[in-house]
């Protein structure tokens, strides 16, 4: 499939999905809603991939959706919405996001179902859905208080206002601030980190911590117990042993 | 409504005010201000006028230092105790409230003070508030959803620390470790309440409504719960019609 609102490159372990369509804010329509999906499901599938950057092109992360753009005409339809964070979010390797500018309504919404965000310190992050008599319905109720606490979300919800990077940072819904000039060069070396270790060891982190949430601990120490013996039976965990005892760097196989 | 002895209510312009008002004792919490409470509470929960409530402390010492000890040893046998403790629920009633309450916090926020304002959504202090829950130094834990609401606030290890040391924490601090969403100088308190109360007023109340109902039952559930819980409310907000864009409409814009 040829995309025409994002691009994606794959290269050493890495995808790198990028919105792009930079004169419009890089907002979501159905087509980039369609290709972000596609592409999501092709990375699910390549085995060779082991980390995702989901960024934007030009100066904003994402601004939304076309409902979400204030003095808007008219009334918008609630099929105009297309979800998209359900598909980044059901990709079971590490996916960082680099928040390269806005990050507002579904935009943010796509950067919650990321497991790491990183963003310039130029960026500002809020759902400004309440002043159209909305709510956020790509996730953004559920993952951002799960992310930075009931009182904080029910402050971003409820007030409409946005936030800088600064103060994202302070209340957890970022994990770092970078210069905008040194936002991707961080993240990529994040990415190149992690596409090294052992890529079935870093999807089951995943699902023991993103199922484990959800499970009652008695129930998640379980997971993470059965999750860990099967483990043992990967040719990497043998040969990241070996790799340790002989001082060298291991070679894993993603088996 | 009859004249209330322990709080004021106000209303304006889509605010309702609780003020605990025993600014002699600290605002402390009575079997009077119990009843009263569970009687504004429940007027306030089915006035459409009221879009947010603001919930504060009569005088310059305290949002609320607690319970009133002096009733302690009057208090009525535990079995008749618990009975009334369910029959007046006013913590129950409180976080039964659909519209956003606000905590507008001063000095000191002790005991079932602060377990008050984690029953509110959104806490505001002033930079000499002070925060505590001494309930183990009397031989008792906290009874007013304390032990569950603090550590869902603001986590399991700083609940523990509060609890079990009784230590005061101070407004940078409560800021820190997420008691509080804001700190600001006493001064600036009120009106800083009163900004946020207003710009929330000035949505649509179901879209508000909903978002609370989004998170606040949304974190209960497991995440793919949550989710269908989120994309029914909106479905349903964006299938009703939006007074906003009629008014744009009108507007030419």
């Amino acid at each position: 499939m040829a995309y025409s609102t994002i691009t994606l490159q794959i290269q050493d372990r890495i995808a790198r999905i990028t919105l792009n369509r930079p004169q419009s804010g890089n907002i979501i329509n159905l087509s980039m809603a369609q290709e972000l999906i596609d592409a999501c499901t092709l990375i699910k599938q390549a085995d060779d991939v082991h980390v995702v950057i989901l960024t934007g092109n030009g100066k904003d992360f994402c601004l939304g959706n076309d409902s979400q753009q204030p003095l808007k005409k008219k009334k918008p339809s609630p099929t105009e919405v297309f979800p998209v964070a359900e598909a980044v979010a059901a990709l079971e390797i590490p996916v960082i996001c680099a928040v390269n500018g806005d990050a507002l309504g579904q935009g943010l919404e796509l950067a919650l179902a990321c497991d790491i965000r990183i963003a310039a310190d130029t960026a500002k992050f809020g759902f400004t859905d309440i002043s159209l008599g909305f709510i956020p319905t790509d996730g953004g109720t559920q993952r951002l208080p799960r992310l930075i606490g009931q009182a904080a979300a029910l402050e971003m919800l409820f007030s409409g206002e946005t936030i800088d990077a600064q103060r994202a940072c302070e209340i957890g819904l970022i994990s770092a601030v970078a210069a905008k000039e040194a936002l991707l060069p961080r993240v990529d070396a994040m990415a190149k980190s992690m596409a090294q270790k052992a890529p079935v060891a870093c999807r089951y982190i995943k699902e023991a911590v993103l199922q484990g949430l959800d499970l009652s601990l008695a129930q998640g120490l379980r997971l993470e117990a059965d999750l860990y013996f099967l483990l043992h039976t990967t040719a990497d965990r043998t040969e990241g042993i070996k790799a340790f005892q002989q001082k060298r760097h291991p070679e894993f196989k993603g088996k | 409504m009859s004249a209330f002895e322990t709080i004021i209510y106000e209303k304006q312009s889509h605010k309702g005010y609780i003020t605990l008002n025993r600014p002699r004792v600290l605002n402390v919490y009575n079997v009077r201000m119990r009843d009263e409470l569970y009687e504004i509470l429940s007027a306030v929960k089915d006035d459409p006028e009221v879009r947010v409530v603001i919930l504060k402390g009569a005088g310059e010492k305290a949002f609320c230092a607690g319970a009133d000890l002096k009733e302690f040893l009057t208090a009525p046998p535990p079995v008749q105790a618990r009975r009334i403790r369910f029959q007046r629920d006013v913590w129950s009633l409180f976080l039964s409230l659909e519209k956003p309450v606000i905590a507008d916090i001063h000095g000191y926020c002790l005991g079932s003070g602060i377990e008050m304002a984690m029953c509110c959504d959104l806490r505001l202090a002033s930079a000499d508030a002070q925060f505590g829950v001494p309930e183990m130094g009397l031989g008792i834990i906290p009874a007013a959803g304390g032990s569950q609401t603090i550590p869902r606030i603001i986590g399991r290890g700083h609940a523990l620390e509060m609890l079990f040391s009784g230590r005061y924490v101070n407004a940078p601090e409560a800021l820190k470790m997420k008691l509080v969403n804001r700190v600001v100088s006493r001064a600036e308190l009120l009106p800083a309440v009163e900004t946020l109360a207003d710009k929330i007023a000035g949505y649509k109340p179901e879209a508000v409504r909903s978002a609370k109902q989004a998170v606040t039952r949304g974190l209960e559930l497991p995440l793919a719960q949550g989710l269908a819980l989120e994309a029914r409310l909106g479905y349903s907000l964006r299938c009703n019609s939006t007074p906003v864009y009629k008014v744009a409409e009108q507007a030419g814009v």
